[in-house]
């Protein structure tokens, strides 16, 4: 499977400079933004989870999808390529996220716990891979293209969800909630990551090419 | 050992159906897969490499069943599709790399060294190759990995007639080893004329014919002459009739024609055309 992770590294720095870009400004923006910050870290989590979508969207463009086929990789490793890819880059950006927020209290000079600068970005880790778990099995199994109008709502739904939810968490009593509930949404994430995953091998292996 | 085995292959899709397919290609021959376009000739190559599910029958490559260990199958097998596959934004040298991290056998000197020799830049993106080239960096990516079978699905058309000669002239070195087989489909049938021991024809799915090309070719013939000399000829040994306003053309069966007639040989591609009117005729 290293060749499809390769191959994926080598698309992704082509075609997603820019979600790197839009990023970085969130992360300049969560470090200046007081308060209402949710957003700002949700947003990049989000991003990072459409990497997955768009190289799919390019391989099957390019009839990467049917080469790979012909290639000596089984069906379940094309799609766990793609779920490693999307989890690689999500974390990697909860990580960047959670670095972040220690900058801004130590900006700040306030104290700060370690479960404290987790909760946030593991939720918006939770979440975003809560967010590729539905479209995933979709695109699967349709196709980018008719799983694309699974995508554009649950990416809305996502949007939405990280303003509301930068709204609730602005206040002290939202953000103990978040503190309290956010082992619970990083296990469901997880659950959820894996659930999915195992849908979208077996919906692909039925696919025909 | 045959390099594959096809029996009884069948698979419908709504308004087609490949219907009972039959196909032994021995190993160190080459077999070509001539049919018009829809004729099935993609659908079988995909259910050769099982990306397609059949409704019935048997696929055996290299003597492995293609519903068993099909990676482990596919470590031997080469495959150029009609669009190459590969995605645009990848250089030569950043497939090679991908491949190394695909096949066991990846063989990184031959590949580097087909590049130079089909003068393949190593560092430009697929995407600002021309057809031409986009089909000789497949064909450099299938004869990399020590493969023992290639499949081949339109890989020479839209060639212009050079790199169409260039491509031709390397599955014929491929084929030198006698271990090294090649099941390539195509509608341009004087390419495969020039290369193929077999050959395969399939019309709005159904093998109409598969046979040994000199075979064919010396089995069959054409005439030229008026419509009363054919009403004297048997009627069992004439295949299709093509009148025009000097007379009569017919491909006939060479055997069972009058002696001391004068039949011309045929070509491929004449004689597919023949067979695929005289099937639409039926």
């Amino acid at each position: 499977m290293k060749g499809l992770l390769l191959k994926d590294f080598y698309m992704t720095w082509k075609y997603c400079k820019l979600y790197l870009l839009i990023a970085a400004f969130s992360i300049v923006m969560l470090l200046t933004e007081d308060g209402k910050d949710m957003f700002f870290i949700m947003y990049p989590c989000i991003l990072c989870g459409l990497i997955p979508m768009t190289l799919l969207a390019y391989d099957e463009r390019s009839r990467w999808v049917q080469y790979s086929a012909a290639l000596p990789y089984t069906r379940g490793q094309i799609v766990s390529s793609k779920y490693l890819i999307g989890l690689m880059a999500q974390t990697a950006m909860a990580l960047v996220i959670g670095l972040a927020q220690a900058v801004k209290t130590a900006m700040y000079g306030g104290f700060f716990q370690a479960g404290e600068l987790l909760a946030a970005p593991l939720t918006a880790l939770a979440l975003t891979c809560a967010l590729s778990s539905i479209i995933f099995p979709f695109v699967f199994k349709l196709g980018v293209e008719k799983g694309r109008i699974v995508f554009y709502v649950m990416t809305g739904v996502m949007c939405g969800g990280s303003v509301l939810a930068a709204d609730l968490l602005s206040s002290p009593s939202g953000a103990q909630t978040m503190m309290s509930v956010f082992p619970v949404f990083v296990c469901c994430g997880g659950l959820i990551y894996a659930l999915s995953w195992y849908l979208s091998i077996i919906f692909y292996k039925k696919r025909e090419l | 050992m045959n390099a594959l085995e096809i029996k009884n292959l069948t698979k419908s899709f709504p308004g087609f159906t490949l219907e009972n397919l039959n196909l032994v290609l021995p190993s160190g021959c080459i077999m070509g897969l001539i049919g018009e376009n829809g004729a099935g000739k993609s659908t079988t190559i995909k259910l050769i490499l099982d990306m397609l599910h059949k409704d019935s029958g048997t696929v055996t490559i290299l003597g492995r069943d293609n519903q068993g260990d099909i990676c482990l199958t596919k470590e031997d097998i080469g495959v150029v599709m009609d669009e190459v596959g590969i995605p645009e934004c990848l250089t030569a040298k950043q497939v090679g790399k991908v491949m190394q991290h695909t096949f066991r056998n990846w063989d990184d000197a031959a590949y580097v060294q087909l590049l130079e020799k089909l003068s393949l830049p190593e560092n430009k993106p697929f995407k600002d190759f021309s057809r031409g080239m986009k089909m000789k960096l497949g064909i450099a990516v299938a004869l990399s990995h020590g493969s023992r079978l290639l499949l081949l699905d339109e890989a020479t058309s839209g060639l212009d007639p050079v790199v169409r000669d260039e491509v031709v002239e390397m599955l014929g070195e491929f084929t030198r080893d006698e271990g090294h087989s090649i099941l390539i489909s195509s509608h341009i049938v004087s390419d495969l004329e020039k290369i193929c021991d077999y050959i395969a024809f399939l019309h709005k799915g159904k093998l109409l014919l598969c046979e040994e090309k000199d075979r064919l070719l010396a089995q069959y013939g054409i005439i030229h002459c008026s419509a009363e000399q054919v009403k004297a000829i048997d009627a069992d040994a004439i295949r299709h009739i093509k009148e025009n306003p000097y007379g009569v053309e017919a491909l006939v069966l060479r055997e069972k024609m009058p002696q001391g007639m004068e039949v011309s040989p045929v070509s491929l591609e004449e004689l597919f055309i023949s067979m695929i009117k005289e099937a639409n005729a039926r």
